[in-house]
């Protein structure tokens, strides 16, 4: 063996391994980890009393502070959510009714992290009076409401001993929410974006965070165990507390408004603005949802990123989108895109195709040149390249439309991974969730199995035969590779292969006939 | 420092990555060859701009064929004591460049 051969082999060995190893023994979860935060949060509270530092303080349990367990206020059901207002004028939670977001473990999606701050959270800077308002319950206007058609208004009221506290809600059936703070008089206080939840099994490279939007259209992005010191900004558009597929969003917030960006214990980032006497601004919590965030307010589209691809992803999103609503169905969406693709780089395939038909008349040139440079690929390589340019053939694709491959398909990447359209979105027979591994490994094998068909009749060009041998065995490597990555991804590769083996068939089947023609005359 | 980061990079380009479409470049150097050879013998922005030019040229609307890296400079700084085997011939292209041709033969020395 060379070194480059044991190299590769203990790559693929080590892969394999990997695998394994995570399906023998799947990662811990983090099970203790939510009590140890519950009496941490105890403790900061009571730590916050002592000190002035606002680095403690972010999150208060309303059940510890009242001692009672029925910390709900009001409840607010929408078509597909219930969402509830605990007795510290908060956003208790949002719980998501669609079947799509629900968890085997944890049940239906929940939006608000169980520990931390939660959104509309009102803290004082003075901490005397912060420590009468985590004591004394708000009180409602209304206990239940339903929004399914329609939206609903609710005032809360906290009554301390020389302050009143309004919150004038409107909560929207999409969604949003319209805010109204009033102080009695003049305070100095922060309102709380919220935590979203952290998942344990979250996906490879998906973010989550905080982000800042600014009017000048720059976006500052937080991810969560990278917060660093205190930072304020101004001049926002909207500030973002995301996950995978969820966010929870203020907006048009003022742009006076102070926004700051703190961290907690696990150095994921806070966000808590300064507010006014007067104070109103716009929220948002749920999905990432594109049309409904543009039916909200255009700007917040500006909320959904797909790391540091968007440029790429975010324009190929719109480019599915329009396409599904079309055809109503994300698998065919995809599909129509690779066609799309194979069309726009029709001209080159196009062009390779004419040259074809010349390749006859230089094959045998090519054979006598590998005789005559036998054991020196390198000079034969060169020779061969040389014959070919001279005859004007060329039966390579070139390395342009492999490169341009790349990156389209690490933006279907990100769009799998980050569009909340397309998760639970189904195609035909057995895919129901293209935004999720195929559960039954058949389209994994489909995409190995036309891949070795492509590579078998795509005529190419070796002068290393380990690295040929290595070529051959890129469709099996590629099957395990691709076995967890989204379905959607995986189809779209597998439909590229046969497109690529359709042309490649009328080709070969155009050069045969030429071949033929020639012989005869 | 940085050019030893990119030459490593390509280096690893070529022993896995280059496997998902071996074999398709139209050129001679290949794409990757090409611009290691940029990278190694001309400045940075150069040999940035230069391996973009030839990606670009690397599909069907180019004949392909060879094409070999320029240069402008000679930098064969010849250590005294050690005789160092050739790695590259400077083939003159007209006035102050030359072709770099990598010497693919062992056993012969400066």
């Amino acid at each position: 063996m060379t070194p480059n051969q044991r190299l590769i082999l203990a790559l693929v060995i080590s892969f394999f391994f990997l695998m394994a190893y995570s399906t023998v023994f799947p990662p811990e979860e983090q099970v203790t980890n939510e009590q140890n935060a519950t009496t941490q949060v105890t403790q900061s509270v009571e730590e916050s009393s002592g000190q002035t530092n606002v680095d403690l303080g972010h999150d208060t349990q309303a059940t510890t502070v009242m001692g009672s367990s029925d910390a709900v206020l009001a409840k607010l059901t929408g078509e597909n959510y219930v969402l509830t207002i605990d007795t510290l004028g908060r956003i208790e939670q949002k719980e998501m009714l669609e079947a799509k977001f629900a968890d085997d473990k944890i049940g239906n999606a929940k939006l608000v992290a169980q520990t931390g701050a939660k959104p509309l959270y009102i803290r004082f800077a003075d901490n005397d009076l912060n420590e009468e308002a985590i004591k004394t319950p708000y009180s409602s206007n209304l206990k239940e409401a339903n929004l399914v058609d329609g939206h609903a208004k609710v005032t809360l009221t906290q009554k301390l001993s020389d302050l009143v506290v309004t919150k004038n809600l409107t909560f929207y059936s999409d969604g949003h929410y319209d805010v109204q703070i009033s102080m009695s008089k003049d305070v100095r206080y922060y309102v709380y974006l919220g935590m979203h939840p952290t998942f344990s099994d979250k996906q490879m490279m998906s973010v989550e965070g905080v982000m800042v939007y600014s009017s000048n259209e720059i976006s500052t992005i937080v991810k969560d165990g990278d917060a660093e010191n205190m930072t304020s900004y101004v001049d926002t558009v909207l500030v973002s507390s995301f996950s995978q597929y969820f966010a929870s969003i203020f907006y048009n917030v003022g742009r006076d408004t102070t926004i700051k960006v703190d961290r907690d214990r696990d150095d994921n980032p806070v966000v808590f603005m300064e507010g006014s006497k007067e104070f109103s601004f716009n929220g948002y919590i749920g999905p990432k949802d594109y049309k409904i965030l543009n039916s909200i307010n255009p700007e917040l589209t500006n909320a959904i990123e797909y790391g540091w691809f968007t440029f790429a992803a975010a324009p190929l999103f719109q480019f599915l989108m329009f396409l599904h609503d079309y055809v109503g169905n994300w698998g065919w969406a995809i599909v129509i895109l690779t066609l799309v693709i194979r069309i726009l780089l029709f001209p080159l395939t196009f062009k390779g195709m004419l040259s074809m038909a010349k390749l006859k008349e230089v094959s045998p040139k090519v054979k006598e040149l590998q005789a005559k440079f036998k054991g020196d690929p390198q000079r034969m390589n060169a020779a061969v390249m040389e014959l070919y340019k001279k005859e004007g053939a060329n039966p390579l694709g070139g390395c342009l439309p492999l490169l341009l491959q790349i990156p389209v398909f690490f933006a279907i990447y990100r769009v799998l991974l980050n569009a909340v359209e397309l998760k639970g979105a189904e195609w035909i027979f057995w895919i129901t969730d293209l935004a999720h591994m195929d559960p039954t490994y058949v389209l994994p094998i489909i995409m190995g199995a036309t891949m070795f068909y492509q590579q078998h009749i795509t005529p190419s060009n070796f002068t290393d035969p380990m690295q040929e041998k290595i070529f051959k065995f890129l469709p099996l490597i590629f099957t395990f590779f691709f076995i967890t990555f989204p379905a959607g991804l995986v189809l779209y590769w597998a439909v590229n292969n046969i497109f690529s083996i359709a042309q490649q068939a009328v080709v070969n089947k155009k050069f045969a006939a030429h071949k033929k023609a020639k012989s005869e005359e | 420092m940085i050019r030893k980061f990119l030459l490593s990079l390509l280096t690893i380009y070529q022993k896995f990555f280059t496997l998902i479409g071996y074999g398709s470049c139209r050129y001679y150097p290949t794409c990757s060859e090409y611009a290691k050879w940029q990278f190694e013998k001309n400045p940075l922005h150069t040999a940035f701009f230069q391996t973009l030019l030839r990606i670009l040229r690397c599909n069907q609307l180019f004949p392909g064929g060879i094409d070999y890296p320029l240069t402008k400079k000679l930098n064969c700084k010849i250590k005294k004591d050690k005789m160092s085997p050739i790695k590259y011939w400077y083939v003159p292209k007209g006035k102050n460049q030359y072709y770099l041709i990598k010497n693919f033969s062992k056993g012969k020395s400066c």
